[in-house]
């Protein structure tokens, strides 16, 4: 019996959060972006750890990866897995420079207007600046833990591979703490950040590969 | 390829290859590519959907898919693919290489006895495979495909513990190919 109600206090808990994510009114919306613009604007470096989920329908469980992130402004991004392998890469001024556990390559971003716009989504997604990006339909949300705003691609050749951006900021800090990537097929990557130190020294070093 | 094999009475009907067999593991692989030495990584997600359907999925390293194939039985079906790999002949030898090694069960032809290997011949179309069991191990060391003259594709499979390569090499004779994948360890 007592199995029971402990399940059912469980529901409405459950029940309760859920209905607790509701749409920011206008003014909201503005206090918002003035906070994630204030925060962008003040962030000279980051560093974090992450996990990566990699969520396909017909798996039994998520690819999972982990690693390091690393940004100094305006535009250097360090992406290092280290778990279950070694893989980084460096998105630095024009160049993607990868690392693939040892075998090392460089990819002029000139060349590809794909990875440009990767390399602006990574900053963007980072940094939380992604609302001025002209290439979304942006709706904003609130939930009593975090801030959630939804990005839906209008640029057809984004939509095809990444439908729906979806990004988690804490309240307090207005820090990004998730990014959510979702497919046309609904399948999914999530990366969930912690441990965030914000305008720490960074050796410029850290950004080659 | 077979001309200074020793040819032995076919004993056996089905040759098997078990590595991509249960459906209820995920096989996951950290995979490097090397074409025309243009290099690239990512992940190859295989999964055994039931009995007759396999599910080939290529991301990158960030989870971005590049290509998601189905094979139903002898069917064969796109599910995605990005712009750029979408060409013919880039499906077509993508198609064949992941089909030869998911494929379970061949019928045998010939067999043969070859060092420290028994070989079994099975066909495909126009192309023949070689499966080349270990004596000693009893594992299915490699996989070699080829047409009436050439060796087109080999597939090694190393480090095995029981029905799973850890690691797995296809190389390809015929055009700059190389495919290297190596198990993820927690699954």
């Amino acid at each position: 019996m007592r199995n029971y109600i402990f399940i059912l206090f469980l529901l409405i808990v459950s029940i309760g959060v859920q209905a607790q994510e509701t749409e920011m009114n206008t003014s909201e919306i503005t206090a918002f972006k003035v906070q994630i613009k204030e925060v962008s604007k003040s962030t000279t470096t980051i560093i974090a750890e992450f996990v990566q989920y990699k969520h396909l329908d017909f798996l039994t469980s998520d690819i999972e990866t982990s690693g390091n992130m690393a940004f100094k402004a305006p535009n250097w991004v360090k992406w290092e897995y280290t778990s279950p392998y070694e893989y980084s890469v460096v998105f630095k001024d024009d160049l993607l420079l990868i690392n693939d556990g040892g075998t090392k390559s460089n990819i002029k971003m000139g060349s590809s207007k794909l990875f440009k716009k990767l390399n602006e989504l990574i900053i963007n997604s980072v940094t939380g600046n992604m609302f001025d990006d002209g290439g979304f339909e942006v709706s904003y949300f609130k939930t009593p833990d975090f801030n959630k705003v939804i990005f839906i691609s209008t640029d057809k050749k984004m939509a095809k591979m990444i439908a729906v951006f979806e990004l988690h900021f804490n309240k307090n800090d207005g820090a990004v703490i998730e990014v959510k990537m979702i497919e046309p097929s609904q399948d999914y990557t999530r990366i969930v950040f912690s441990n965030r130190v914000v305008n720490s020294e960074i050796n410029d070093e850290i950004f080659t590969n | 390829m077979t001309k200074d094999w020793v040819a032995s009475e076919t004993k056996k009907d089905i040759v098997e290859n078990k590595y991509f067999s249960d459906s209820n593991k995920d096989y996951i692989y950290k995979a490097k590519i090397n074409i025309y030495n243009h290099k690239f990584g990512g992940i190859l997600i295989i999964k055994k959907i039931n009995d007759q359907n396999h599910r080939v999925v290529f991301t990158t390293e960030f989870g971005n898919k590049l290509f998601d194939f189905l094979y139903e039985g002898e069917n064969f079906r796109k599910n995605f693919i990005i712009d750029n790999l979408d060409k013919k002949l880039i499906v077509n030898t993508l198609q064949r290489d992941f089909k030869l090694l998911i494929s379970e069960k061949a019928t045998v032809l010939e067999q043969y006895h070859v060092e420290d290997y028994k070989v079994y011949k099975t066909s495909g179309d126009k192309r023949s495979n070689f499966y080349f069991i270990n004596k000693k191990s009893h594992t299915l060391d490699k996989i070699v495909n080829t047409s009436k003259t050439k060796e087109k594709v080999v597939v090694l499979f190393t480090e095995i513990e029981g029905d799973v390569a850890n690691k797995i090499q296809i190389s390809h004779n015929t055009i700059n190919l190389q495919i290297e994948l190596e198990k993820f360890a927690k699954y």
